[in-house]
């Protein structure tokens, strides 16, 4: 039988051992505290839902106004006059994020769907060089944890 | 530390025990972690790399991989999970394997699911298991090692099992520690969406069901269920008197999650993790069948297909003994038994009849009484 390079020997065995048994301790008490639980075994945690409403601040008219986006799609000029239109779901391919006006179940928890969308609107901000009009994202998002109201979120990402 | 902690700490670390199964857990990890790498082939396939889209690594994002590191890396993983299944450099391989998919798993946590991470840490594990001395399905017949080359340490199982019990315990934890969950007040959302589900579907179901399904009280109840089941199966596993109880509640456990579910894996994963909880040592159960009966002869035959932990010998009976019936089951404390009682010890030991243990024990203990 040939050794394997796994095959520890017997001291090394120990040191795997708790070596191992601490990073899990210290990954899996981190992960409670974290916003979506990542390596952290938080099965079926939570029956929230969440409806995202995306709008974006806009100079208009002279004046920055807020204006909705529809479907997810908007129209804007570049520095140059060209009009161009834009697509939050270009960018933001996730399911649960990518749907927008209507109401969808928050895999993982309201906390961890409302901090992964402020890094999509952050995202979806820093991508849209042409976009000369638009000043910030702003997410509205009308959330219900387990069947109970809990109240709505408004996230914005300036453009950087 | 005294003497006796002394001596279980070095009895963990030095035990070894017969590696056939860490074989067989194997086999179904790495044609596990062939499909998680196959799904995710196919996602770069369809949906393009992630990369180019939002993404939120959750190592730095200049340790993302390019499009084209990325399908190398997945191409590398599935390579190694199929040498990992067919035995050549089957501990090297599933490292290799379980070590891409931990990389790749940092890379996206929108991509991150808890049965991915968890198969990947069990892979992982099970590298340093002698899990590469029996199903060598690459060699030549025999694809298993003679016994005395298959004892070996086995130390990092212990690991195994500990981290499939962390599985439960993490999960149970949390549900306990949320008012929602214990109070039932989650698994009442999901039950409420039950009836509309199936009512868009054309299916309607009757009113004392739905009436159950919205009812607070019976999702308190379900909830408090939920949350010991998962307690007992971590806890159970470890007990020689409840283990066998853990396993089968947690067999019917990811039965019920598989068919309520959409749980990619999962209910697959720690089905095959239960592997690390069987006895190591072989066929200390013997099957004898009436070779002139023909039930008897399909049930040798039959478990001979079934036997995939390889707990029983199975012989005709021999000639010098005069039994009534088509087989008797030997356990591993001598004691013969037969009928009902005797296919409820074939069930217990079988993987694919196990979820019919506990029925038929119930069965033979009410003829018996």
């Amino acid at each position: 039988m040939v050794r394997s390079l796994l095959d520890l020997p017997l001291k090394a065995r120990a040191v795997f051992f708790f070596t191992y048994l601490s990073v899990q301790a210290v990954i899996l008490m981190r992960a409670q505290r974290g916003p979506d639980f990542v390596f952290g075994f938080q099965m079926f945690n939570e029956s929230s839902d969440l409806k995202i409403t995306l709008l974006r601040r806009a100079r208009y008219k002279g004046h920055l106004r807020l204006l909705a986006i529809r479907d997810g799609a908007w129209r804007a000029k570049d520095a140059h006059g060209v009009e161009h239109t834009f697509r939050w779901q270009a960018r933001v391919h996730d399911g649960v994020l990518g749907t927008l006006g209507s109401s969808i179940h928050a895999s993982y928890g309201l906390q961890a769907q409302l901090f992964r969308l402020q890094f999509a609107l952050r995202d979806v901000a820093a991508h849209i060089p042409d976009d000369s009009e638009t000043q910030a994202l702003i997410a509205v998002v009308d959330t219900l944890k387990n069947g109970h109201e809990a109240g709505q979120v408004r996230l914005e990402a300036s453009r950087p | 530390m005294n003497a006796t902690e002394v001596r279980r700490a070095a009895w963990l670390f030095s035990e070894e025990r017969d590696a056939y199964l860490l074989g067989l857990l194997r086999l179904a990890l790495s044609v596990l972690l062939l499909l998680n790498g196959a799904r995710l082939i196919l996602e770069l396939k369809d949906g393009g790399y992630f990369g180019d889209f939002f993404h939120l690594p959750i190592w730095p994002e200049a340790f993302v991989p390019s499009a084209t590191a990325y399908a190398l890396l997945l191409s590398v993983q599935a390579l190694a999970a199929l040498l990992a299944f067919f035995g050549l450099w089957p501990r090297g391989s599933l490292l290799l394997a379980s070590g891409i998919g931990l990389f790749i798993l940092g890379c996206d946590r929108l991509q991150y699911h808890n049965n991915r991470y968890a198969l990947l840490l069990l892979g992982f594990l099970l590298a340093f298991t002698p899990c590469d001395r029996s199903f060598l399905l690459a060699k030549r017949s025999p694809h298993h090692l003679p016994a005395s080359a298959r004892l070996a340490p086995t130390f990092a199982r212990r690991l195994l099992q500990i981290q499939v019990s962390l599985v439960y315990l993490s999960s149970a934890g949390g549900k306990l520690l949320d008012s929602d969950w214990r109070g039932g007040q989650v698994l009442r959302m999901r039950f409420e969406s039950v009836a509309p589900f199936w009512a868009s579907r054309g299916l309607h179901l009757p009113g004392s069901l739905t009436l159950a399904l919205s009812s607070a009280l019976f999702a308190s109840l379900a909830a408090k269920i939920a949350i010991c089941t998962e307690l007992f199966i971590a806890l159970g596993l470890w007990f020689p008197r409840t283990r066998r109880a853990a396993l089968w509640v947690g067999v019917l456990f990811h039965f019920w999650i598989e068919v309520s579910a959409r749980v990619e894996l999962f209910s697959w994963i720690m089905g095959a993790s239960y592997l690390a909880f069987v006895t190591p040592e072989l066929r200390e159960r013997r099957l004898e069948y009436d070779p002139e009966n023909e039930r008897g002869r399909a049930l040798a035959r039959v478990l001979g297909w079934l036997d995939w932990c390889a707990r029983f010998e199975i012989t005709p009976r021999p000639a010098n003994e005069t039994w009534a019936g088509a087989f008797r089951v030997i356990g591993r404390d001598g004691v013969a038994t037969r009928g009902l009682r005797g296919a409820a010890l074939l069930a217990q030991a079988t993987p694919a009849l196990f979820p019919l243990w506990l029925p038929l024990e119930l069965l033979s203990k009410l003829e018996k009484a």
